[in-house]
């Protein structure tokens, strides 16, 4: 099959994957764009026989970390960073956890980063750990503690039903 | 509870060997607290799994779709060619490309490919392929292989509708004057290949700096476009 025709049948679930980063349709819709000119300009880069949809994930995400940096470096603070670190149980996080029973993106929004990827890949993209490693470029080990704090942030922000 | 967290999460993630994931799914029938916990991840992962899945059902935004429906160019052996050209011309050009940021009101830009750029009344103006691409091509819709890629469409605060591009030469913002693009910003291009990560944020930059309100969406760009650029 044609690089463009497998991309093509990927996008269903890059969209997917790209919407619990970026979180906004359109921001992920542009980060989707982005990763696809990538994809192409860099197709000598892709292997042949390895697997395209892992090669396209693992650009889209660094694309999307590479742009929350430049984000950061403009000053542009995300409130939710800022939220994310008053997660540890304290008094607002309580008010906060029955808040958002019910409310999957607002829960996700407050994951960091590096939990959110992890969860999308993991339990989202059902991404197996050893895959979801490869694509983040880090130990199965960090992926598994991440992906265990992401849950249990989660679940708390979720309500103990889930 | 004899196993451990992370070993449940694995047994509702598959990632348990089989003797270990029946050893556990045994066990849980006679322990309803490993049976609660194995309910409650279950609960989360098809929590999440059903709220992120109609994404993947809706349809495919046009201009993604285009961007590889119509991409036949960068497969060609020509475009290789220009991709290895182009990242030998960078060695030369890449350190002090990136630092250019030019004003256009110096005047000489020996690098400026003459077909593009032209001068009127002491402006630099777009002309040729670039004027048509700023004329005629929509964000939202351009193909891959485009040589000039429109960026953001705007009002700056003079009133004047402005728009950003990318192209291998050069990038820049030109701005709607007397039914011309006039070029505000120009940056040396480093090549097809890596001009977007040389020019994009300085670019950004200065449209930030340049903006009136909001960029136009794809709607809005249309719109304009169809009025000629003009009020």
């Amino acid at each position: 099959m044609r690089f463009e025709e497998e991309l093509v049948e990927l996008l269903p679930r890059l969209r997917r994957f790209a919407r619990g980063l970026a979180q906004s349709a359109s921001d992920a819709d542009d980060l989707c764009q982005a990763a696809i000119e990538r994809a192409l300009k860099s197709r000598e880069q892709w292997q042949d026989g390895t697997r395209l949809d892992s090669w396209m994930y693992r650009i889209t995400r660094n694309l999307w970390i590479d742009e929350r940096r430049a984000a950061g470096r403009r000053g542009v603070h995300s409130p939710i960073d800022e939220a994310a670190t008053q997660v540890a149980g304290d008094g607002a996080a309580e008010v906060e956890a029955g808040a958002l029973r019910g409310d999957v993106d607002g829960a996700m929004a407050r994951l960091p980063d590096e939990q959110r990827e992890v969860v999308m890949l993991v339990l989202v993209e059902g991404y197996a750990y050893r895959e979801a490693a490869e694509i983040l470029e880090v130990p199965i080990g960090t992926v598994t503690s991440r992906l265990a704090r992401g849950r249990e942030t989660l679940m708390h922000l979720l309500g103990e039903a889930a | 509870m004899s196993f451990d967290p992370a070993t449940v999460t694995a047994f509702i993630d598959g990632e348990l060997d089989d003797l270990t994931a029946r050893r556990i799914a045994r066990e849980a029938e006679s322990d309803p607290a490993l049976a609660a916990e194995i309910a409650r991840h279950r609960a989360l992962k098809a929590r999440l799994t059903a709220h992120f899945a109609p994404v993947a059902e809706e349809a495919v935004p046009e201009r993604l779709r285009a961007l590889l429906v119509d991409a036949s160019v960068d497969t060609s052996l020509a475009g290789r060619r220009e991709a290895k050209r182009a990242r030998f011309s960078s060695i030369h050009w890449g350190a002090i490309a990136a630092s250019l940021v030019l004003g256009l009101t110096l005047g000489l830009r020996p690098w400026l490919p003459a077909p593009d750029v032209t001068s009127a009344n002491g402006t630099l103006v777009a002309a040729g392929s670039l004027a048509r691409a700023l004329d005629t091509q929509l964000a939202s819709n351009q193909p891959a292989d485009a040589a000039v890629r429109i960026g953001l469409s705007f009002r700056d605060k003079q009133g004047r509708t402005c728009r950003s591009f990318e192209g291998a030469a050069f990038s820049g913002i030109g701005c709607r004057e007397d039914g011309r693009w006039a070029l505000e910003r120009a940056l040396r291009g480093e090549g097809r290949r890596d001009y977007r990560q040389a020019s994009s944020g300085a670019l950004a930059a200065d449209v930030a700096a340049m903006l009136a309100g909001d960029p136009f969406d794809a709607a809005a760009e249309r719109a304009a476009r169809d009025r000629g650029w003009s009020d």
